[in-house]
Formats: C-alpha cells, structure tokens, sequence
C-alpha cells in the first residue's frame, strides 16, 4: 500500500478515492441540506455562502445533491463492474482451463462481441430489457464480460505455463487444486488492475445512460441525470451541469489513477 | 620470453601508456533505499595486445565498469572519483558530442544478446552501414559496400545477402556476427565484449570465440573482456581481473591467477568451475541391475492440432520435439542428457514426468504406460522432477513451509501431525535453516530456491528425480554448491538421476553415462569412460571440441597462438 | 505479408461479423420484449399480438427467422423501418456518411495530435512537458463524452460566446466552411477523451521502445540524438501506434452515438437513439451490423499497415 501510494499518480489517486468514499459514506450526514427541497426563491444561482456549490432550476442545493448522488453513481460503477468481473473472470478461467476446441470456440465468440462497442452493447441491452438502474448494471456487466474474460484468460495461460504450476501437475495434484491454489492466486493481479480501470468506464457509462434516460430514473440524484436536467438551463447557469459532470470526471479520475499505480506495482518491469 | 625481463608491469617497455587506464574509480547508484555502490576504487589498466578478461558472478558490477567505460550512465548514477583514460585523454571530462565521436569510433562494444541488442525493423546491412557513414563519413552507398566487405570478413558466407535482411530473418550466430563486424568497423582502440556467446549455443558460441580469435589477431585490437565463466576466459584472454561486489580482488596473467591464485575469492571461483578431470560422482552403480525407467520409440510432434485450430492460431515451428527416442536409466545411476536448445531433451524431461503427450511406452516398475493418462499418482509419486528457473519453479503465494509439506500430504508420506518435523528436517537435508519453512520464495535467493526445489521433489521419497537444466540460471559459485548438493543427495538416497544440462564439463564430472540429443533425436549414449573413444557419434565430438576442459592450453584451439607468445 | 496472413486475417473477420450477427439477433429477439410486444405496447390483445408477429414472421423457429434475415441482409435488404415505413438501407444510408464525415474528422485530429504528444512526452520524460501531458491525458479520458459535450456548448456555442453553432449540420459539399464550424464542438468532443488516451499509450510504447536494448546499442554506437529517435525508436513505436488507434476506434464509434444526440448531428447514432426510442428493430440490427462491421473492418486494415510497417509481421 505505502509502495502504491508513492508515485504521484498513485498518490493523487488514493486521495481522490479517499474523498469518494467519504461522499459515498457520510454524504447525506455531510449534507447541508435535503436533496429533495424546492428552495424556489434561490433558483438557478451560483456558489454561494449558502449553497457552496450553487443551486439547480428548482433551487435544490447542489452540494446536497451531489452528496446523496454519490451512492447511486458509485455503486452503479462498482456493482456492474463487479458482476461483469465475475462473469468475465469465471468464462475467461474456464476457457483458459479447459483448452482445445472449447477455448477456441469462446474465444472467437468473444472476439465477435468485442467488436460491438461497448455503449452500443449496452445501449441495446438496455432497451430490450427496459430502462432503469438494475438493467442498465446488468446491461453494462455483459457489455464488459467478453473484455474481462479475455483478460482473465490470458492471464490464466501465462501462470498455466509457469515451472510451480507444471510441477504441481508432475506431482499429480487434482485439477481443483491446481487451478484454485496455483492458478488463481497468481492470476488475480491483472484481473483486479483491469476492474479497477474499468469501474471508471463503468461510471462513465452509467452516468451515460442516466443522462440519455436510460438508466437512473427521477427523482434520483445520480450524476449523469443531474447533467440531464440542468441541461435546459445550462445556458442561465451552467453549475447545474458543471457539478455534476466535474464530480463523475473526478470519481472516473480516482479509479484510473489507482488502477494505473495498482497495474505499476504488479508489474515488475515498470517498477523502478 | 621477454615477459620475465620487465616486470612487474606486463608490456611495459613495448607500450608506453595502456589504451585504458581506470584509476580509484568510485560509481555509486542512488535508489530509494539510498545510495548503492556499485564499483569502489577501480584501477584497471588495459594494454595494446593481451586481451584482459574481466571476470565476475552477477551484481559484482562487471557491466557496471563498461557502461562508465562507455559514458553511458543512468541518472542516478553518481561518480564520486577517479579518473577513466583512453590514450590518456580522460573520457570523464569529454563533451556529449566529443563522447559520440569516441563511441563506435574509438571504444565500440559486443552485446550479450544478439536478437536485443539489433533494431527488429532496420535490415542488418543499414544497422553496420550507419557506423561508417557517422564516423568515417561514408555516403550510404560507399558504406553498404564496406559494410559487405566487414560481414565476409566475419565469415557470413553470403554477405550481400544478409546485407539486406531483418534481424528476424537471420540465425543467432549470424546476428552476432553482424554485431562483431559493427564493433569492428572503425578499427577501434579497444573493444568492450560484453558475454558475447551467454545467449548462444554451445557450438555458434565456439564459432564466435574462434571468431573473436581471430579478428583481434588479424587486426591487433585491444579487447576487454567481460565474462562470468572462468573457464572461457582462461581460453582466450591473456590477463585476468576479477571483481567482486565492486572490488578488483585479484589481477595478473591467466597462466599465473589460474595456477597460483592467492585471493580466498578467486579459490573459491577456480574451484567453482566444473572439471570433467575433477569427478564429483559416486561410482556407477552396477550395470546388470537392469533398467529402472525405460523410454521405448517415445516420439513427440508438436504439430498435432486439428486442421482448424492449426488455421486459426498457427502453432510455433520452432520446436522439434522428439523423434522415436530409445533409452534406460538404471537405479541409482545419474544419466546425463546434453543437447542445445530445440534438442528436445526437455520436451524428453516432459514425457517422463506425465507433462506431455507421447507415442511410444514408458516402463517403469514392471509396467508399461503408453499415453499420457495413463501415467497415474504412484508413478508421479516416484519419478519427480526440478526445473530451471528458481524464480519460477515456486509459487509465490506460497510459504516454503506449505511448498515442502504438499508431496508430503498429497502421497499421504508422513503422519499429518509430523509434517512439521518433516519440513524442518527436508530444509536442513538441503542445508537451509529450518526458520525459512515460514518464509515466502520472494526472500529467498536463487540458490536458496533451487535447493527448497530440490528439497520438494527429494520430499516425495521419490526413485528417479530429473533435473531439467537445474544450474543453469544460477552464478558459478551457487551452480558448484547447488550440483555438490545433488549429488550428496543423490549418494545417500540413492535415487537415480536423469541430469539435462547443456553444460558439458558440468555434466562429464557427475554423469555416469551421457546421452546426447541433436533435432529431437537420441544420437549417441556412452559410458562416461568412453566419452574420448573413437566411437562417439560426429555430433558427439564437435559438442566436446567446442567446450575444452578448462585450464588446459592443450585441448584449447583458439588462444594457441596469441597465448603462446605471453607464457613464460 | 504472406496471402496465407492476409486470408486468415480476412476470415477471422468473416467470423466475427457473423458472430455479430448472430449476437444482435439474438439480443434483438430472444430477449424478454418481442418486437411485438415492444412495437403495439403492453396493452395489445392477444389477437393484435398474434396478426402482428405473423406479419413480422415472429411465429417461425428462431433459426428460420435468423437464416432468413442473414440471406436477406446478403442481399442487401435490412427490412422496412417500422416507424419511417422506408426501406432501413435508404434511412440508413444518408445517415451513415453524415456520421463517417464526423467520425474521420475526429480521427484525423487525434491521430495528428496524439501520437506528437505521446512521442514528445516519452522524449522528454520526468520534464515538466511530460508531466503535465501525462495530468492532462489522465484528466481527459475521466471526462465522459456528455459531460465534454454540454461544457463546450456552455462555454463556446452559448449566447454569451456563440462561437459555434450548439448544433446541426451541413453537409461538406454545400459549404465547407458551414461543415466545419457545426463539426469544431461534436469532432472537439469526440477527440478529447481520444487523443488523451492515444497519447498515453503512446507515450508508454515509445518508452518501451527507448528502454530497448537496440536502442541502447545504437547509442553506443555514436549515433547522435536526433538519429537514434529518428531512425530506430520511431519506426518502432509507429506499429503500436496504430494498434491503439485501431482498437480505440471502438471507443470512437460508441462515443459518436452520444455526441450526434447532442448536437443533433444527423447520423447513425441519432438515429440510433431514435430508433431504440421507437423499438425499430430493423433499424436498430442495421446500425449494429454497420458499427461493427466498420470496427472490424478498421481492426483488418489496422493489421494491415501494421504488417507493412513492422517486418517480423510481415513474413509471418
């Protein structure tokens, strides 16, 4: 951890993530006001002493909002990432493991689906199923397990060829064994690098879909609908946008930065 | 002759001043962990003629010294004195552009690696051109010409040719050519060779020896040459100077530091070297025991996947795998397995520890397996096997406590509440202390890894252990104790040993019968008495010829000549 | 490059695409919501239901109807609109130049930027030039494209600035001058986060390339600087360069969907979004199809010129 945090990226990103966490804990203990609340005489305004961040087109305070949002964004992020992780992981092991036709046959169907850009994969998933935050999660799980299970897979054969893996199977350990004491452990690493990269694309998209109408629906405060609602007025008072969009650059930004230090410290060649 | 008239300095009266003179040359290295010295007090003096080797295990700063040599020195490099001359002019105080005038020019250098150290999109011919046309100011069209006169010079049979192909199209030994005849194309001052034949095998590597021979011959270049086999140096290098965690301990003529080395390091190294004249070996067990383990027509083809797997990943054709191999080991006997690399004598260390498919049979304890599957635990538990990479042959996650106590479980050896004992006991077995059971491989050292390696597969109480190129990756010290530790093994368990090694004086002085390998195939399998007999295959005999048993001037083709004129 | 390496190449994407298609059908039809469902509402009889799906061929096995629309798509017919009541190859068509002239507008810029300020990044490493490309090409891919896009207009097509159009289009061959000044904030936006991430990877490949021991030993050699760069780290670096192009063309081609819905860029991707607002299926397997066959098209002629550019491919 203190290796992690001593490049500037590192650093930076831990205390961006630190911030984060703190929104996602505390925030509406932090809240000044309720998120929910017309304050109609203090529309539209800019940061004030009042309203640190300024207030939208219903004279909401902003801060608050963005306080409560933070749940709603955050745990879109981890909650998508989490279930493509697993189900890329869990297709991307089994491939590397078994081998073969098996492998080949996943592999291409993977290579088609990656051809599918992910916002496209997941907006058509996303409109099959219908709108709103489960299905737009699950939508964004599925468009990121064909990336995920190539990763995992790859990683899998570099460890499936190291010398320990080999003489665990000279020694005629089970198959169980092998994979879930030799492989896996050792296998993780890139695995975690990549999902936390990519919670940062999975905020992004979330904040997408919330802004096109597709996933968070009002009156949540998540960041992406905020966007999408002050846009009308963004013109008068561009707080009501700028907020909310810096807020999802900074919570993308912390994940990428800590991604980027985590892949530095499991890559000996990088690590100076 | 003369030699005796003027010491103590060698070539005094003939040379007024070395090519290169290092004096108190201090280098140190500023990490994190604060400041690392690398060379302390350096004096070091090269002269016109006599080649000086410099010889040392890695981390002695060996390579350190040519890159301060080259003035190519990172940022956090920080020179705290001295003073590095060629011809006297001192290169510290030199410019950057007075510094690229000299390299390639006047100090030029061979690499390790041949396939590194050429740029993969740059055609041979333009990566020796451009040497002439910076320093000799060449048109690129007068360069090429002379670039083609260099490669014959190197002996490239068909220099126009490789003149115009990509590193990628052109064999190791002709890569390294290319890079020798780079070195030599501005008739340098002096040449720094940095292990120019580790990456290669073992007959290309005698070739660019010979190479090397014979190029400083013709051309009376100044060398200074980097190694950590003493061995090859005494071969080809007239003067010797050995460093040692930054330190020259010890410098002087070949002939004397390898008679009469007065250095506790320097002992230690000589003796380090393996010595086919100094056998290491119990003697051969009795050869009417029968076989242990055989191997029948075993063949092995690497090319074997289905039509559309092969079309849509193209597998590698660089392997040869094996070809109908026929041989026995007996019990308690240590079978040597020499070859170069793409022998198939690992795919062979493969077959036999159920790692690989095979056609072919196995016997081994009154039974025959001929596939894969049906090589079951009670044939794993009794042929085990030691790989070569210590950094990899253990898991990381794993304490060595857990990697010692699994074949201990897994063939259910001991009692569970005695593991421990079993551990502590399998750790002192292999002479490390019985506290590293709690530690993880990353604390460890590449000797130490080796020997919990051994330690594991010895754990099994197995009747037949192989070792797959065990010492290769290992530094001449740690390589003598780690194959001292095998065979002590060895001795007392009396297991068999089948010990592949591309090591041929290594294996000559702890192997009882040798086999060697070429292309996959079996080709010749003698007693180790025999290995002179008339009756070695020809292959057989350019493997010997191209690695001479060390110290011995009389088996040694290549510094006849140069040599003679510095003995006393 | 061998035609054996290039036959394989084109047949890995015949595979692909028909994967694709096998993947958009499947989303499109074996998914909860038949298009039935989706086109007449939650409340349709049973009866409207059943006229409806043996109009659209719904009643047949699911293999009949995929075989049956691949053969009609090999012969260029993509179905009608549901909603436009026009055949989807002529609603599409326009729509798809108007995106290919945004997409390769923004491409173009981020090639011409990224790759200098990767390259130079990775020249002047530890400087401060580097560092603040490095902070920049980090903060700029955290910045979703809806987010870029409401900004610049805020601040550049505003009635305070007005420097540009907040939206629309004209096409390039009525007034070159009109289709740049409405491309500037869509072609801005979609390069942003691009050139960010390009130039990052830029950077790390052309500090591989300058860690090599080839380049090491060109120094050696006495090769000045400038050649050392010129002749033996670029060439190098230029490969990987066009393979992180390629695969962030992907990214490139989901990006455009947001942006044209911004700025009311009239392409595929508004289209898109109108379609899956409307459920017209056929339109909505048409752009699919179109996205991906571009992406892996781009993929093919990215291995192409990478082969051409980097020998050990080129012979393989």
């Amino acid at each position: 951890m203190s290796e992690l945090i001593r490049t500037p990226p590192g650093a930076v990103g831990a205390l961006l993530l630190a911030l984060i966490i703190v929104a996602v804990l505390f925030g509406p203990l932090l809240a000044p006001y309720d998120p929910q609340t017309f304050y109609t005489t203090v529309r539209l305004q800019g940061p004030s002493a009042d309203h640190w961040l300024g207030t939208d087109q219903f004279g909401r305070d902003l801060l608050s909002r963005l306080l409560h949002g933070s749940r709603a964004t955050i745990a879109f992020g981890l909650g998508a990432t989490g279930l493509g992780v697993c189900a890329g992981s869990l297709i991307g092991v089994s491939a590397g493991v078994a081998g073969g036709w098996v492998d080949s046959i996943i592999m291409r169907t993977l290579d088609g689906l990656l051809a599918v850009p992910d916002l496209l994969f997941t907006l058509l998933i996303v409109t099959m199923l219908g709108g709103g935050t489960g299905h737009a999660m699950l939508a964004v799980a599925v468009a990121f397990t064909p990336g995920m299970a190539r990763i995992a897979r790859s990683s899998v054969l570099s460890i499936r060829e190291r010398e320990y893996v080999l003489a665990a199977v000279a020694r005629g350990e089970s198959q169980g064994y092998i994979i879930l004491r030799e492989v896996i452990p050792n296998a993780i690493g890139p695995i975690v690098v990549e999902a936390t990269i990519r919670v940062s694309f999975a905020i992004m998209i979330g904040a997408t879909l919330g802004f096109l109408g597709l996933g968070a629906q009002p009156p949540s405060t998540e960041w992406g609908l905020m966007v999408a609602e002050a846009r009308q007025f963004m013109f008068r008072s561009p707080w009501g946008v700028a907020v909310p969009g810096l807020a999802i650059a900074v919570a993308a930004l912390g994940f990428n930065l800590f991604g980027d230090a985590l892949r530095d410290s499991f890559d000996p060649r990088r690590r100076r | 002759m003369e030699r005796a008239i003027v010491p103590p300095v060698p070539d005094a009266a003939q040379a007024p001043a070395p090519v290169l003179e290092i004096r108190d040359y201090t280098l140190g290295y500023n990490t994190p962990a604060g400041r690392f010295e690398a060379l302390k007090s350096i004096d070091l003096q090269v002269w016109r003629g006599p080649t000086l080797g410099l010889v040392g295990e890695s981390g002695s700063g060996k390579t350190s010294l040519a890159w301060a040599i080259m003035r190519y020195l990172p940022e956090n490099a920080v020179e705290n004195s001295g003073t590095i001359e060629l011809s006297g002019e001192n290169l510290r105080a030199k410019s950057v552009p007075e510094i690229l005038a000299i390299r390639g020019r006047r100090i030029s250098m061979v690499f390790q690696d041949p396939s590194t150290s050429l740029n993969p999109a740059i055609r041979l011919g333009d990566q020796i051109a451009e040497v002439l046309v910076q320093h000799r100011g060449l048109t690129l069209k007068e360069a090429r010409g002379e670039g083609e006169a260099l490669l014959a010079r190197t002996g490239i049979t068909r220099p126009a040719d490789m003149m115009l192909r990509y590193p990628h199209e052109a064999s190791g030994g002709e890569k390294q050519r290319v890079v020798i005849a780079t070195a030599f194309a501005c008739n340098p001052e002096l040449i720094i060779f940095d292990e120019p034949t580790t990456a290669l095998d073992i007959i290309t590597a005698r070739q660019i020896l010979e190479l090397f021979g014979r190029l400083r011959d013709e051309t009376g270049v100044t060398a200074l040459y980097i190694s950590h086999d003493l061995g090859l140096v005494s071969r080809i290098a007239q003067d010797v100077a050995v460093i040692h965690d930054g330190v020259i301990v010890e410098r002087g003529s070949c002939a004397s530091i390898f008679k009469a080395p007065r250095q506790p390091y320097t002992k230690a190294l000589l003796a380090a070297v393996p010595r086919p004249d100094l056998r290491i070996a119990p003697p051969a067990p009795d050869a009417s025991a029968g076989d242990l383990l055989s191997v029948e027509d075993v063949s092995v083809n690497y090319g074997n996947a289905p039509a559309l797997l092969r079309f849509l990943s193209p597998p590698r054709a660089d392997a040869y795998g094996a070809r109908s191999v026929s041989l026995g080991v007996r019990p308690g006997e240590i079978l040597g397995i020499v070859g170069e690399s793409g022998s198939g004598k690992s795919t062979l260390a493969k077959v036999l520890v159920g790692l690989q498919t095979f056609e072919g049979r196995l016997s081994f304890g009154g039974r025959a397996f001929t596939s894969r599957r049906m090589i079951d635990r009670d044939y794993r538990r009794a042929v085990q096997i030691v790989f070569q990479h210590p950094d990899a042959s253990l898991n990381p996650r794993q304490r060595i406590g857990t990697i010692l106590s699994r074949p201990l479980r897994l063939y259910d050896l001991v009692p569970p509440a005695d593991i421990a004992a079993r551990v502590r006991a399998l750790l002192e077995e292999v002479l490390l202390d019985a506290d590293f059971a709690a530690r993880y491989p990353h604390q460890l050292s590449g000797g130490e890894k080796q020997r919990v390696a051994i330690a594991r597969a010895f754990a099994a109480e197995p009747s037949l252990v192989i070792c797959d190129e065990i010492t290769s990756s290992l530094d001449v010290s740690v390589q003598a104790s780690v194959a001292r530790l095998l065979i002590e093994l060895q001795r007392r368990t009396g297991t068999a040993c089948i010990f592949i090694t591309h090591d041929l004086n290594l294996v000559r002085q702890l192997a009882h019968r040798i086999a060697v390998m070429q292309h996959g195939k079996l080709v010749d399998l003698f007693d180790i008495a025999d290995v002179t007999s008339d009756a070695r295959d020809a292959y057989t005999r350019s493997l010997l010829a191209a690695v001479p048993i060390p110290f011995d001037a009389e088996t040694d083709p290549v510094t006849s000549e140069a040599g003679a004129g510095n003995m006393p | 490059m061998s035609p054996s390496y290039l036959a394989r190449r084109l047949s890995a994407v015949l595979l692909v695409l028909l994967i694709v298609t096998f993947a958009v059908f499947a989303i499109t039809t074996i998914l909860p919501g038949n298009a039935a469902v989706m086109i007449l509402g939650e409340y349709a009889t049973e009866d409207q239901l059943l006229a409806l799906e043996q109009r659209l061929g719904l009643d047949r096995p699911w293999y009949v109807q995929y075989l049956s629309w691949i053969a009609n798509i090999l012969q260029g017919d993509f179905g009608m609109s549901l909603r436009l009541s026009l055949p989807v190859s002529e609603v599409v068509g326009d729509a798809f130049w108007n995106s290919a002239s945004l997409a390769v507008t923004a491409l173009v810029t981020v090639t011409v930027i990224a790759i200098p300020i990767g390259i130079l990044a990775a020249l002047k490493r530890g400087t401060i030039a580097d560092l603040g490309i490095s902070l920049l090409a980090y903060v700029g891919t955290a910045f979703p494209e809806f987010v870029t896009a409401t900004l610049l207009l805020v601040f550049l097509a505003g009635p305070a600035t007005g420097f540009f159009p907040a939206g629309g289009f004209v096409a390039p061959n009525e007034s070159f001058a009109g289709f740049v000044s409405h491309v500037v904030l869509p072609a801005g936006t979609l390069s942003l986060i691009l050139t960010a991430h390009i130039a990052r990877q830029v950077r790390s490949e052309m500090l591989d390339v300058l860690g090599s021991d080839y380049i090491r030993a060109a120094r050696l050699k006495g090769l000045r600087e400038r050649t050392v760069v010129r002749r033996h780290a670029l060439p190098n670096s230029l490969a990987p360069a066009v393979a992180v192009i390629s695969l962030d063309i992907g990214y490139l081609l989901g990006g455009i969907i947001v942006v044209e819905e911004i700025f009311a860029w009239p392409g595929l991707g508004r289209l898109l979004i109108l379609a899956l607002e409307n459920r017209d299926l056929p339109v909505i397997q048409a752009i699919t199809l179109l996205l991906a066959t571009v992406y892996a098209l781009s993929n093919l002629i990215s291995d192409i010129v990478i082969a051409a550019l980097d020998p050990r491919v080129r012979y393989e």
